[in-house]
């Protein structure tokens, strides 16, 4: 039953290699710029142990506390969602994955807002005469902010695997009389495991990445050390973003180690097994409300808070909420079309990399993978500095594309194509051969039995993909900032203006339509679109 | 199937309008603006409509524009660059990469708040002060000197914010009066009182108006943003009398790029923002005091006492930031 569909056989088609080559080659131009920048010149890069070694420890702590922990919540939420008989199933759906599009800068600002010493719980809970929640900085903070935001990047793809996952094995393991929660870890998870440790990946190279989260919280990470030294001390913030790409690098390959090779046939047309909750129901439930309440409903509460006060005093700019709203109409159109852009884009550029290393044993495969990955660590600074000296350098026809749509696009695509290529992966793998066999002794050859057969297979786990890269580009902003054409301005980029001027009305209105865009449109573009595949 | 016929001409649209979407106005005057959209934007529109000359806009923070600057070099698109501290515009000019400015411009203000070459003019002036919560902190009991926060019982009282560029500023200049040693005796003192450290301004503002921690370093206008947003706040700025480098001032810069060929555009782009027009738009909407034209500032505003303001060339901030952040490391302001 459970037969792998990997076959080390076959040796892959030239034009895939080709195809995977030419795509990793695009993807490679920011690593390589870092590299080239890092090579010794006149002068030896002169980085005290001290300037790295701390870093270096606390963002490997961090990274590795976030992932684990969203890891734990996103597969929960999850399972609960595509596997049980939990109330309002659909408003979980289209609610879970939206905390992944809150910028984390945003993020930390509007919990501290919310739990900080003298913020809105505190004002809250003195009537009743109770006292805030005390500190809530340095790796604590850091860590409740960032898996609070990032859990949605393991709840994506398990919850499209696990709605995929066929029945049978499930059932057996029950009529032979184990209980639900056993079946759970010793049948469900390990079908899942794939699809699951493709979002813990995506966790941790955010967390390790981050920057907003942890310079507001103050926790001293290596992204912070880039970030101080970018100016008056370029060759350590260059050399330490190389480190930080190199970690990424490591754990691109110990996830490719621990995933393994086994994966599972998916029988499809046959609904997936709805576990009855009973007494469980409410607790599935409050859990549920608390985590989005945490990850969602404070921030946007802090955020109506911040927006009506300033419509109440009349301090949004224009005075009320037409004009402030109308303000935010062009920026919100400008996020929606770059990001729409760059989730298919990034669909299309991994396709061949993740069919290559999903079907093949390829070199080339395992160097594209990591190259892909690696691009999602880099801070978006250096990346856009990358982007812009590659461009600039480049001839004629590449050169005229700085400060352009097309290359802002491409690179949302090189920063967030990690999170296409890992799910496209899944969805390749879960494509059985059996099925493809089938459809090549029945006569459809090619492209026609991509279309046809492989495609609507691998399209629940093409959509989340594309549905990650889309949330994570609505909220990029160092790249935005140095990349977006002159007078292109993004939600994320007005956000941040609008904070850095302590104009909080503003930036709480815009961050309201930042999250209801992005709500619609994962709702009309991912969840919609999904559900037609199952 | 019907279904499938929504996303399809979504994805069309899109790709069509990025495709078509590419290529900015070639002639128009490129700024690479350091201070935000929400603060200046409507001033840089009017520059454009009052004398028609188009302008493309690239808003971020002023090291990040200044480190791109830097790595497009001679290929730069940015003909303008507008800084909120003198420590980019001062890094960039070190670079070799701003013209020098005509004479006239030049001679519109205090040559205090201008590079001694000539290649940036200051726009407006920023105090450094202490903002302190009313609630918690009696007025009375406020320090005379910046140095006095060092004494045991401001210890962990107030906040810092080491990595930002105002703050580093102000410990370049009380390096450069005072002499490093002091100034490194000051940050090591602050950091072992366990002065909490925040990310920016903002921050601590915030901070010291929930009433997180009782005071807190910051430039002058951060409050009145705050208050503007939210009158009730128990968050109030107090500055160090007697010329304290505590109350140092310092000024948001404009220049123009050496590399540019619009440089005529470019230095009425700086004329304008000298003018009465741009410095009056300045002392209302962003609370910093005009440095040029003779404009007054805010009434809400303090009035900025030249004579008692520490007497200091911010010109000498760029050269010393390197140092000053080795300075601020070695404290563990930044642990």
């Amino acid at each position: 039953m459970a037969s792998s569909t990997k076959t080390h056989r076959q040796r892959a088609p030239w034009p895939l290699i080709a195809a995977a080559f030419a795509s990793a080659a695009l993807f490679s131009g920011p690593l390589v710029y870092l590299v080239v920048r890092n090579l010794p010149g006149d002068a030896s890069v002169n980085v005290a142990a001290a300037q790295i070694v701390t870093p270096l420890r606390n963002s490997l702590i961090l990274a590795t506390a976030v992932a684990g922990a969203a890891t734990v919540l996103g597969t929960l939420a999850a399972w609960l969602v595509a596997r049980t008989d939990l109330p309002a199933v659909s408003l979980w759906r289209v609610l879970l994955p939206l905390p992944l599009v809150i910028p984390s800068f945003i993020g930390a600002f509007v919990l501290l807002a919310a739990f900080a010493p003298g913020g809105l719980l505190e004002a809250v809970l003195r009537p009743l005469g109770l006292s805030g929640l005390g500190q809530t900085r340095g790796f604590a903070g850091s860590f409740i902010v960032l898996t609070l935001f990032t859990y949605p990047y393991v709840y994506l793809p398990a919850q499209a695997r696990f709605r995929q996952l066929p029945p049978s094995l499930e059932e057996s393991a029950r009529l032979l009389g184990r209980r639900p929660v056993a079946t759970f870890f010793t049948v469900v998870l390990p079908q899942a495991r794939s699809a699951i440790l493709a979002g813990t990946l995506l966790v941790f190279l955010y967390a390790v990445g981050d920057f907003g989260a942890v310079q507001l919280l103050r926790y001293n990470t290596l992204t912070r050390a880039i970030y101080t030294t970018r100016l008056f001390d370029r060759p350590v913030s260059l050399a330490l973003s190389l480190l930080l790409a190199v970690v990424a690098l490591a754990v691109v390959a110990a996830e490719r180690a621990l995933a393994g090779r086994r994966t599972f046939e998916m029988p499809r047309g046959v609904r997936p097994l709805r576990h009855h909750l009973g007494r469980w129901r409410a607790s599935a439930a409050a859990f549920l409300t608390l985590l989005v309440g945490l990850s969602l409903a404070v921030p946007v509460g802090v955020l109506v808070w911040w927006s009506a006060r300033g419509i109440v005093r009349g301090s949004t700019g224009g005075a009320d909420l037409v004009s402030a709203l109308s303000s935010v109409a062009r920026p919100a159109l400008n996020t929606s079309l770059a990001s729409i852009a760059a989730a298919v884009g990034a669909i299309v550029l991994v396709a061949p990399i993740a069919y290559l290393t999903a079907r093949y044993r390829s070199r080339v495969g395992d160097a594209a993978n990591a190259v892909v990955v690696g691009g999602f660590a880099l801070p978006g600074l250096a990346l856009a500095l990358a982007l812009a000296v590659v461009t600039l350098g480049a001839p004629s026809p590449i050169g005229r594309l700085y400060q352009t749509l097309p290359l802002l696009v491409f690179a949302y695509v090189v920063h967030f194509g990690a999170h296409a290529l890992r799910t496209s992966q899944v969805a390749v793998a879960g494509v059985p051969r059996a099925v493809e066999d089938a459809a090549r002794v029945l006569g459809a050859a090619g492209v026609a039995r991509f279309v046809r057969v492989d495609l609507p297979l691998m399209a629940p786990g093409l959509l989340a993909g594309a549905g990650l890269v889309l949330l994570s580009s609505m909220k990029e902003l160092p790249a935005s900032l140095l990349l977006a054409p002159a007078g292109f301005q993004t939600l994320a980029m007005k956000i941040w203006g609008a904070t850095e001027s302590a104009m909080f009305a503003d930036a709480g209105l815009a961050s309201l339509v930042l999250i209801l865009v992005s709500g619609v449109l994962t709702w009309a573009l991912v969840i919609r679109r999904g559900e037609a595949f199952v | 199937m019907l279904r499938r016929s929504f996303a399809g001409p979504i994805v069309v649209v899109v790709l069509a309008a990025v495709v078509g979407g590419c290529g900015a106005d070639r002639d128009a005057l490129t700024i690479y603006s350091g201070r935000d959209e929400a603060l200046v934007g409507p001033l840089l529109e009017r520059f454009s409509e009052e004398t028609g000359i188009p302008i493309d806009v690239r808003y971020g923070d002023s090291a990040d524009l200044a480190v791109l600057l830097a790595e497009e070099g001679e290929n730069t698109p940015a003909d303008v660059f507008f800084s909120q501290t003198p420590g980019a515009v001062g890094y960039l000019d070190e670079q070799g990469l701003l013209a020098e400015l005509p004479r006239d411009l030049l001679g519109k203000v205090d040559p205090k708040f201008e590079a001694s070459d000539g290649r940036w003019i200051g726009l407006t002036a920023r105090q450094r002060v202490l903002v302190y919560n009313e609630k918690i902190v009696d007025e009375a009991d406020l320090p005379e000197s910046v140095f006095d926060l060092t004494q045991p019982q401001y210890a962990g009282e107030v906040a810092l914010a080491p990595s930002n560029g105002s703050f580093q500023d102000f410990v370049s200049a009380m390096a450069l009066i005072e002499g490093e040693d002091v100034a490194q005796r000051w940050l090591d003192a602050m950091a072992a009182g366990g002065a909490p450290t925040y990310a920016d301004n903002n921050s601590i503002v915030d901070a010291v108006a929930r009433g997180e921690v009782a005071m807190g370093l910051a430039n002058h206008y951060y409050n009145y943003r705050f208050l503007e947003e939210d009158p009730l706040l128990p968050s109030r700025n107090y500055v160090f009398p007697d010329g304290d480098i505590g109350a140092l001032l310092i000024a948001s810069t404009v220049s123009v790029v050496e590399s540019s060929e619009a440089t005529e555009n470019a230095q009425k782009f700086v004329e304008f923002l000298l003018e009465e027009e741009a410095q009056n738009y300045f002392a209302e909407e962003t609370f910093e005091y005009p440095l040029a034209s003779g404009v007054a500032p805010s009434p809400e505003l303090p009035p900025l006492d030249m004579q008692s303001a520490p007497d200091f060339d911010i010109d000498r901030l760029g050269a010393e930031l390197e140092r000053t952040t080795k300075m601020i490391a070695e404290s563990g302001l930044l642990d």
